[in-house]
């Protein structure tokens, strides 16, 4: 009997537990966008920008939506460590790819990148949520023009939920968005990516 | 009272301990680390048996160093030092290709532990000064770095004799336990 409550109990309380892969070049702006993310949801005052350093390595930020919990992993940047990034496909349950939207010199180095993490077959289905960062700059490039520079690839997304939205992570406009965006997705696709329990 | 009123001046100054465990294979430069840290110089070192223990003062926290021996006979008794550590740097010798399978079944096996559960790791790739040294990307690959995905992590490339990439480090941690204090 005390089995069967406490089962019962455990299985009424338990939490789903939902991964989030923040890709993007060096200097997209992740580690902005993960704190951005922190202070938006969780009310705290996140890291100030000027203080945040190149990241080698993961920052993890956690925030919870109607009892989910959303996992962010923020990882380096760095051409040499996007080896890193494929040992977190297998259990992401979404990416988002951070694009540096003043960054047009390096606009085809970004496109190739995003395209090598949507052929691969470790992260196929899952939802992706590309950002273009740093809209708060006069000479960003626009939803639209970023679309167009994407669209030649869009083909390879496969059947999966897709988006482009503009954020600034530095002025926090467009993050709350982004992020409910994601999660309607992320529960969407619960059949094919099932969630974790704690 | 005393005890108040040094906690209330040292919340004025935004003093705070925090426990740091330097962890690492014997001769990767833990104790050269500890004292560049402390006194920013290089020091001469022998193989330590047992442990050092030292203050370091970065940027308003209190680092309450410890350096553990790494030689194989004494890394069993790594863990009687676990509890309430706030972060481990692990230090590799970014040269010695050889024992990197070693140095990373040892950083797993600690890892593993429960008291380490919530410990940051900032891992210095150590010797970059030395011809041949292993790249921060190839470090945190031998290390099986990508595994973890629960814990904060970060790797530098240092040179313990230069005092190369040490302070970067630190800053990362002040980062994170900062943000940890929220």
């Amino acid at each position: 009997m005390y089995t069967l409550l406490s089962g019962l109990h455990e299985y009424l309380t338990r939490r789903e537990e939902f991964y989030v892969i923040i890709l993007g070049l060096d200097n997209a702006g992740k580690t902005t966008l993960l704190e951005r993310i922190k202070s938006t949801f969780l009310g705290v005052v996140g890291l100030s920008p000027d203080r945040i350093a190149p990241t080698v390595g993961l920052n993890i930020g956690k925030i919870d939506i109607n009892r989910a919990r959303l996992n962010f992993w923020d990882l380096g940047g760095q051409r040499d460590l996007h080896g890193i990034w494929e040992k977190y496909y297998s259990e992401c349950h979404a990416i988002i790819f951070v694009v540096d939207s003043t960054d047009k010199e390096r606009i085809e180095e970004c496109k190739e990148t995003f395209e090598k993490i949507i052929t691969n077959d470790e992260v196929e289905g899952v939802p992706i949520l590309m950002l273009a960062n740093k809209q708060d700059l006069p000479n960003s490039l626009k939803v639209e023009e970023i679309k167009e520079i994407f669209n030649k690839i869009a083909l390879k997304l496969g059947a999966r939920d897709s988006r482009v939205l503009p954020i600034s992570a530095l002025e926090g406009t467009g993050v709350r968005e982004s992020v409910d965006w994601l999660f309607i997705r992320i529960q969407r696709n619960k059949q094919n990516r099932p969630p974790t329990f704690k | 009272m005393g005890a108040i009123l040094s906690r209330m001046l040292g919340r004025l100054w935004g003093e705070k301990e925090v426990r740091i465990l330097i962890l690492g294979l014997d001769g990767a430069g833990k104790t050269t680390i500890l004292y560049r840290l402390q006194i920013g110089e290089v020091v001469t070192t022998i193989p330590t048996i047992g442990f050092n223990v030292e203050t370091v003062t970065y940027k308003n926290i209190k680092f309450q160093v410890w350096d553990l021996g790494g030689q194989t006979s004494i890394r069993p008794y790594w863990r009687c030092y676990y509890a309430n550590t706030d972060a481990v740097i692990y230090v590799v010798d970014s040269v010695d290709r050889d024992r990197m399978s070693t140095s990373k079944e040892e950083l797993h096996a600690m890892l593993d532990e429960e008291e380490l559960r919530d410990a940051a790791l900032l891992v210095f790739a150590n010797k970059q000064d030395m011809v041949g040294a292993m790249s921060a990307a190839e470090v945190s690959d031998a290390l099986g770095l990508g595994t973890l995905k629960n814990r904060q992590w970060s790797i530098y490339k240092t040179s313990a004799v230069k005092g190369d990439g040490l302070t970067e480090g630190l800053d990362w941690l002040v980062n994170i336990i900062q943000g940890n204090e929220q």
